[in-house]
């Protein structure tokens, strides 16, 4: 299976698809298009199978935002510039049923940072952050995302990812054992 | 023969050694017929005489253009009946930034601002070896 990650397009058939998890799965089919050709408020990428293009494998959603550095505990904004905090929101995350284990979370969370990057370079972005599932905050740890304090209790949790680490790992070969 | 344009400068005669006006320059080029013919219908519609007023005028709209491009903006027409166009021009297509996202506003608590100030105004955390192969990927 050769898969490329590009942009969603409006004839990719998104109906077939399920994640095992409906607000993602009626995301895809129903919002995803929409909110990124006619009211700009997230682009959706999404992994196909060169043999079929326009099936959907999987797919992420990013968009741009900030954090205001006004409400920032003056302790912290020393080593900020005085502006809001520019920053990548990984709005959704998901991978057909049909195809875990295949490492295609790993193929798009991949494609995600690297176009966090080119962001970054391009127009500026300190950090990428991602509102994980519980169950899958453990995932998205082993990519260096770390939960932020106060998010609630119950519901998704709000994990950070500073870009300079983004950048570091770029330049970094991975340890003996992992390569394994 | 390619007809010719020029936008030729005006003489100036400068008001005293100590103020030199700026020196202007001259600008010639070589058109094919079909485009100096163009040149002179588009003359004609916008009621313009002189290739300089042409000039400035189509630079003025370049620049803007490519401003526009630069920032991640499309150039649309929209008819009167709600039908869009987006202008896709190779040349301006190389000053676009390669990747562009629309903005979205986060609703933030205190706590997780505290949070994300502490991380972000601090030294980075080293990057995990998963990180690692997914930038080497």
């Amino acid at each position: 299976m050769a898969v490329t990650i590009r942009r969603l397009e409006e004839s990719d058939e998104v109906e077939d698809f399920d994640c095992g998890d409906e607000p993602l799965n009626n995301y895809l089919k129903r919002h995803a298009w929409t909110n990124q050709q006619k009211v700009s408020i997230g682009v959706t990428y999404v992994a196909a199978d060169e043999s079929a293009p326009h099936g959907v494998l999987g797919y992420f959603t990013l968009a741009t935002s900030s954090a205001p550095r006004d409400r920032f505990p003056q302790k912290y904004v020393r080593g900020l510039p005085p502006y809001d905090l520019p920053l990548i929101l990984l709005a959704r995350l998901a991978v057909d049923k049909r195809f875990y284990g295949k490492g295609l979370g790993h193929a798009l969370i991949s494609e995600a940072l690297k176009i966090t990057v080119r962001v970054a370079d391009e127009v500026g972005c300190r950090c990428i952050i991602t509102d994980a599932y519980p169950d899958k905050a453990g995932w998205y740890a082993r990519y260096g995302f770390l939960p932020l304090e106060g998010t609630t209790t119950i519901g998704p949790i709000r994990m950070f990812l500073d870009v300079r680490t983004i950048r570091r790992a770029m330049s970094q070969e991975s340890s003996p054992a992992e390569r394994e | 023969m390619p007809s010719s344009v020029k936008a030729e400068s005006k003489k100036v005669t400068p008001l005293s050694a100590k103020t030199p006006s700026p020196r202007k320059l001259k600008f010639q080029a070589d058109l094919a017929p079909s485009e100096d013919s163009m040149v002179r219908v588009l003359k004609a519609e916008l009621q313009m005489t002189s290739n300089t007023d042409f000039l400035s005028d189509a630079l003025a709209l370049l620049r803007w253009a490519v401003s526009e491009r630069k920032r991640g903006h499309h150039i649309v027409s929209e008819s009167s009946t709600g039908v869009r166009k987006i202008l896709l021009f190779p040349r301006l297509e190389r000053v676009a930034p390669e990747v562009t996202l629309p903005h979205v506003d986060i609703q933030w608590t205190d706590k997780e601002l505290e949070s994300l100030a502490e991380l972000a105004s601090g030294q980075p955390a080293a990057p995990t070896n998963a990180l690692i192969r997914a930038m080497r990927q």
